[in-house]
């Protein structure tokens, strides 16, 4: 009887004047949702069912997406919940995300946004801003592990909302300061969490609401809004997920995303094992090191994939030299070395005496492009292409030195206008090789101008320690992650910061290029207009060029690998080669 | 005896506190803690980092944080993981029975090669069986167990007649039981036999070197002087003797089984605790590392125990009065 009554429902509807999930204005619609998201980036309109594996190096930490801080917990989190605005993969642009709107006030300080109607969660209930509200309140409760706080709390004092109605919310950032532009990007950072399932646990306190939703949860107990569910972890081995039936965004022709049924995380202990796994076809895709690229695009054929040419990632490396006079004695640095250091035109000459094509050469087969500025030439949104270049050159340097006083003796060895011999030693984490590699590079380089360096990788823990702890120390060869914004690593550039590398915890910033770096940063984190912050960007690049504090090496490539049986791949930044929910298996039985 | 395994038992606590006490120490005296990491990023600040550090109980003196553990461990609680925010229990709870897997595997494939193999060595010395049994063994023990498994890797991978790697298989729930079974069974194999081979190598000389003492003995060649044919002599006499000592070495490595092979699980990326604990122990992340140090300890000295007690119920000759 109900099975009839659906179908004379679907006939009037149809002749009503839909077809399908068209709405009456040709729209796409899904049912009690009137506005999906429309996955128009896709190319292909792709086919329902099949499995995706990938291979992942370390297991989850926790299924809580307030306490995820790894990648590899934010692989499993990023597929099951989400936040109001999203990132487009292609451009990096905020595109809407559970929200479908928001406003900024004339003031620009209050965002007011408003949800999509008839979202729900996994479990029916329906999703409203109860929910938003709750995970912001959730982020800012004392004794929840997250780092999200920190990028909602701007000069000490946190953001706040307001929820106006159902659909609606209101995020007022602090009057103290000028309204902040970068606020769509941070916004992101909120992981909405079902307020009915978790509101008795966060009553609890802050320690308990850590533990909940960890990695020994009941899979059935996971409840979010993104279009996967979590079906089982077992530890070490594999989390599977399954395809979420109500979710919110469709494709061109109006059919509900995913088009996967299933999507399979296995955990291998090294990268060689995600290689072999690859390669013997357990999984479909594999993120290539640059030393890879040629050997896998001959196996192409036989292997049934296809390894791309990808873009450079986001991410740092670097030599920075140690400006700071707390570090002087101690097993840190003698007063000479710090007056070398502090040095501009002593920075510059060893900028210009670091063989960048070597380094892509040796470390990334040839695929990686020489950096000098902060912002990686992969961040198409931001990066300033003018910047000073240091091209190698081991005359140029020589003369630098020469004209900051720097005596070369008969003896072939360097000498400050003082008279010490220029001696130091650079650090960097012992076990990564391609980090050694790049410091045996730099020093025989550093060596021909005369100087008398050692190189001497140590342990991780005992490297940071000394970054940001005991500041004893000369040299250090390190990275860092980036994201698309700069404005978000005000831990690094800003003179008060305690990843303020080269002098940290600044009260007052010691230069005047660093003071201004700090003006860049406040004006950044007030722009809402894009471009007005990529010209902000660029002016902070060419400073960071021409300053020297970071010796920059090379924005490594990407080069993602992906079995020909998946549909919609497309390159993006950073190597990201699709979305989750618009790939596709495209033979229909595995 | 009652009395001796009673005074045994009881000589347990203060090991279990020196090991316990000196481990913390150690760990202490490296310098970074489970925070290092997070220093690193540029978006956490150190206002963060310090709240978790106080959350973590990490910015007590040291002996204050001891004495608290010690406290909790008497509840059996052992803790927190500060990595995965979950019951350190569960944690290694979750490895365990794979370690066993694999080490059971292990010891039958260790011992059930070893011990013939022995046997026919000691009585056909110095044959070119013996030989070159002799040689095998000697490979076996050089050879890390690193490379041995990186070689079965890529022969797994060469002929794709074995998986690469990981314990089940994707679609392993919905197996019935004995393709459960089959499937464990079939990814076992690399990291089994690397270990079995690795412990037959040193297992097998053991036996040929007690075998061939205990053959020159008087009463064996009064035995054969009686007229005894040869195989009651070895298998009923000889062989029965030699075996004494290796009783003892079986009862270490049950007090093993419960320790995870580190550098093979990492290797063959079998879900194991080894892995675990190695991976626990380069991030610091104390509660786990101090828990299976503790666990290991444990099984450590019970396994002595048991090696002790087993040498006295098959040797005659030796009493613990």
């Amino acid at each position: 009887m109900r099975r009839w009554a659906t179908e004379i429902t679907v006939v009037l509807l149809l002749l009503v004047g839909g077809s399908g999930p068209l709405g009456a204005q040709g729209r796409l619609t899904l049912p009690g949702i009137p506005n999906p998201g429309v996955a128009s980036y896709a190319p292909e309109i792709g086919k329902y069912g099949g499995t995706y594996v990938i291979s992942q190096i370390s297991d989850p930490r926790t299924f809580n997406p307030i306490v995820v801080q790894d990648t590899a917990s934010g692989a499993v989190t990023g597929a099951i919940f989400e936040s109001l605005v999203d990132q487009d993969y292609i451009t990096g642009e905020i595109v809407p995300g559970l929200a479908e709107s928001w406003t900024i006030s004339q003031d620009g300080r209050t965002w007011t946004f408003t949800l999509r109607e008839g979202l729900t969660w996994a479990d029916g209930k329906p999703l409203t801003t109860e929910d938003v509200a709750f995970s912001a309140k959730a982020i800012f409760t004392e004794g929840v592990d997250t780092s999200a706080a920190d990028l909602l709390t701007f000069q000490d004092q946190p953001v706040r909302w307001r929820v106006l109605d159902r659909r609606r919310i209101q995020f007022i950032t602090p009057r103290a300061i000028c309204p902040v532009g970068l606020f769509l990007r941070l916004v992101g950072a909120i992981d909405v969490v079902p307020k009915h399932l978790l509101e008795g646990v966060l009553a609890k306190g802050g320690a308990d609401f850590t533990k909940t939703w960890g990695i020994n949860v009941t899979p059935r107990e996971l409840v979010g809004s993104g279009p996967f569910v979590l079906q089982s972890y077992v530890p070490g081995q594999r989390v599977t997920l399954l395809r979420q039936s109500k979710w919110w965004q469709v494709d061109k022709k109006g059919q509900r995303l995913p088009y996967l049924t299933r999507y399979v995380i296995q955990i291998v202990p090294n990268v060689e094992q995600a290689r072999l796994k690859f390669l013997a076809g357990e999984t479909d895709f594999y993120a290539a090191r640059p030393r890879e690229y040629a050997e896998l695009k001959a196996q192409e054929q036989r292997g049934n994939f296809t390894v791309y040419d990808g873009p450079e990632g986001f991410g740092s490396e670097f030599l920075v030299l140690n400006q700071n006079p707390a570090g002087v004695g101690g097993g840190g640095m003698t007063p000479a070395q710090l007056s070398w250091f502090q040095d501009v035109r002593f920075r510059r000459a060893l900028n210009h005496a670091i063989d960048r094509n070597t380094v892509a050469q040796q470390v990334y087969a040839g695929r990686a492009t020489a950096a000098w500025s902060p912002v990686s030439i992969g961040n198409k949104l931001y990066f300033n292409d003018k910047v000073t270049q240091y091209p190698y050159n081991l005359e140029r340097a020589q003369q630098l030195l020469a004209e900051a006083g720097y005596r070369r003796g008969t003896d072939g060895v360097l000498r400050d206008p003082q008279g010490n011999v220029v001696e130091f030693t650079i650090a960097t984490n012992a076990g990564n090789t391609d980090r050694e590699a790049m410091g045996n590079i730099l020093r025989q380089d550093f060596v021909k101008l005369g100087m008398r360096v050692t190189f001497a990788p140590e342990s991780f823990p005992s490297l940071v320690g000394k970054l940001t702890g005991t500041y004893k120390w000369q040299a250090i060869i390190i990275g860092l992650t980036g994201g698309i914004e700069p404005g978000t690593g005000r831990n690094v550039w800003l003179a008060s910061g305690d990843l303020h590398m080269w002098r940290p915890n600044q009260d007052k910033p010691a230069t005047e290029w660093e003071a201004e770096v700090d003006r860049i940063f406040e004006q950044v984190a007030c722009e809402p207009d894009a471009a007005k912050r990529k010209a902000l960007y660029a002016r902070f690049q060419e400073i960071v060029a021409q300053q020297v504090p970071l010796m920059y090496f090379t924005n490594p490539k990407t080069q993602p690998a992906v079995r020909n049986t998946i549909g919609n791949v497309k390159l993006g930044l950073q190597g990201a080669t699709g979305t989750l929910e618009t790939r596709y298996y495209k033979t229909a039985y595995k | 005896m009652i009395r001796y395994i009673a005074v045994r038992l009881i000589n347990l606590i203060p090991l279990l506190l020196g090991i316990t006490l000196v481990s913390f120490i150690v760990i202490h005296l490296s310098p970074g803690d489970f925070l290092a990491e997070m220093r690193l990023n540029p978006v956490v600040s150190s206002e963060t980092i310090e709240s978790m550090r106080r959350n973590f109980g990490l910015d007590q003196p040291m002996y204050i944080q001891y004495l608290k553990w010690l406290r909790a461990i008497l509840r059996l609680d052992f803790g927190y993981s500060f990595a995965y925010h979950v019951p350190v229990t569960w944690l290694i709870g979750s490895r365990l029975v794979n370690t066993l897997i694999l080490n059971v595997a292990a010891l039958l494939i260790t011992w059930t090669v070893a011990i013939p193999i022995g046997i026919y060595a000691a009585t056909r010395q110095y044959s070119t069986g013996d030989t070159a049994l002799s040689m095998a063994a000697y490979l076996g023990i050089s050879t890390p167990t690193f490379f041995s498994g990186l070689l079965l890797l890529l022969f797994a991978f060469k002929t794709r007649l074995l998986p690469i790697g990981g314990m089940t298989s994707l679609d392993y729930e919905f197996f019935p039981w004995y393709g459960k079974m089959l499937d464990v069974g079939h990814h076992l194999v690399i990291p089994a036999v690397v270990l079995g081979f690795l412990g037959s190598a040193g297992l097998m000389r053991q036996m040929r070197g007690n075998l061939l003492e205990i053959l020159r003995q008087d009463y064996i060649r009064t035995a054969r002087a009686k007229g005894l044919a040869e195989r009651p002599v070895i298998y009923k006499h000889a062989v029965r003797n030699a075996i004494n000592p290796l009783i003892t070495i079986f009862g270490f490595e049950i007090g093993g089984l419960l320790s995870g092979a580190a550098i093979i699980e990492i290797v063959t990326g079998w879900p194991g605790v080894g892995r675990l604990i190695f991976e626990a122990i380069t991030q610091k992340d104390l509660y786990v590392v101090m828990g299976s140090l503790l666990i290991g300890s444990v099984t450590l000295v019970l396994g002595n125990l048991i090696a002790d007690i087993l040498l006295a119920v098959v040797d005659p000759r030796i009493r613990y009065d």
